[in-house]
């Protein structure tokens, strides 16, 4: 509970600060990770699943929402050739499931991606295939968000200077 | 981002069943019947609730019950955080509220829940009441709080200490005087700290006046003397910890039939 509540927290002041600011602005906000990560992440750790979603009411709905969705295994192997420690709470050894970190972090984060799977469909996120490589991800990244949004309407603000 | 916020009716809102979650509670940790029992104190900032619990512990340990207590803001996860929080400008009333919230949830995983096991008497120096109050003046939305603390428990007693804004500013005024929050002067009801905190106050007795049957407040005059108070709080205690101490008296009278 207070990992989902301080969550929560770092999210109502970046809410607050840092995303409704520009927004106003007409500006385009870019969110690496949103409500979904504690949407996924807590109801695997057992909390309440409707609880969350009534906690993060005060969010802005994203105009898009993309979810780059690779296999367990894919993500391991990425993890591994990058660095040697897995993270405590990332690996979910918070939990005790494992005192394996590697066997742990399989266990944890495949069930995570369980209730990815299902935010998917209910919220209506954009599943990008994160299994290829970079540039045909960007590639359509770029082509999902041209269909979202109309750049052109994107207000190019020319107040008149006092 | 709700997909159903209609579920109101899974918060905490109603006398619920004491010792029970009021909503759906924590999933992973399920209660089962404890033994323990929780009391808390309700009342606004300086209305006297320390003193009539350090009383009240003192009486229940000398009857030979374990006694816990828990405060605001006093899980050792959070306080250093919200003390730091406070005396910086970047507060605003949802972080303000949710670190409130992290508190609580620390302290009834990590103080309450176990004292309730081992079949203690929890007192709890303020409760839930204090942050659906303060985050309610401030605008936060009701119902919206009352989902957030769905995973807080029905204590068994919510002691209610009611007063008057004159009483308060003059026991405020006597002790320790006016502090910046307890005057609500980040609502900027103007720079005068006197006016601010009977605006503000004033406002809080409202809101926690308005909970008294929603939640089935047991409401204390506490305009009157420590000792009256105390009095009060300990028969009230007595009536529900030892139920059986009534068996006397039909006894007798049976014994006369």
């Amino acid at each position: 509970m207070t990992f989902s509540l301080l969550h929560a927290t770092d999210f109502a002041d970046r809410l607050l600060y840092k995303i409704i600011p520009p927004l106003k602005a007409g500006m385009i906000v870019l969110a690496d990770r949103y409500a979904y990560t504690a949407f996924a992440r807590d109801a695997t750790r057992g909390v309440d699943r409707q609880w969350v979603r009534d906690l993060y009411s005060f969010a802005v709905r994203p105009d898009l929402a993309l979810y780059f969705r690779v296999p367990i295994d894919v993500s391991v192997d990425r993890l591994m050739a990058r660095r040697v420690k897995l993270k405590f709470y990332e690996a979910g050894m918070d939990l005790g499931w494992s005192a394996n970190p590697l066997e742990s972090f399989r266990l944890f984060q495949g069930k995570v991606l369980d209730e990815y799977d299902e935010l998917v469909q209910e919220f209506g996120m954009e599943v990008i295939d994160a299994r290829g490589s970079i540039t045909d991800q960007q590639r359509l990244v770029r082509s999902v968000i041209l269909q979202h949004l109309n750049l052109n309407h994107v207000e190019t603000t020319d107040d008149e200077l006092v | 981002m709700t997909s159903s916020s209609d579920q109101s009716n899974e918060g905490a809102t109603g006398n619920g069943h004491a010792g029970r979650y009021y909503g759906q509670g924590i999933a992973y940790l399920p209660l089962n019947s404890y033994p323990g029992k929780l009391i808390a104190v309700e009342g606004t900032d300086g209305v006297g609730r320390s003193t009539q619990i350090q009383l009240l512990r003192e009486w229940l340990e000398v009857k030979g019950y374990g006694v816990v207590e828990t405060g605001w803001t006093r899980s050792e996860l959070m306080q250093p955080t919200i003390e730091l929080a406070k005396s910086s400008n970047t507060l605003n009333k949802l972080t303000f509220v949710l670190l409130y919230a992290t508190d609580f949830a620390d302290r009834l995983e990590k103080e309450i829940i176990p004292a309730l096991k081992a079949g203690f008497i929890v007192l709890s120096d303020r409760y839930i009441f204090t942050a659906l109050a303060r985050a309610g003046v401030r605008g936060v939305d009701r119902q919206w709080l009352r989902s957030l603390y769905g995973f807080a428990i029905a204590p068994h007693m919510v002691f209610y200490l009611n007063i008057d804004v004159k009483t308060l500013i003059g026991r405020v005024l006597e002790s320790r005087g006016m502090d910046f929050w307890e005057s609500g002067m980040d609502l900027k009801h103007g720079d005068d700290i006197y006016d601010s905190f009977r605006t503000y106050q004033q406002k809080l007795l409202k809101e926690y006046a308005s909970m008294g049957d929603e939640f089935s407040f047991r409401t204390l005059d506490a305009r009157r003397s420590i000792d009256r108070i105390q009095e009060e709080l300990r028969r009230q205690v007595s009536a529900f910890l030892e139920p059986a101490e009534k068996i006397p008296d039909s006894v007798s009278a049976m014994a006369k039939s």
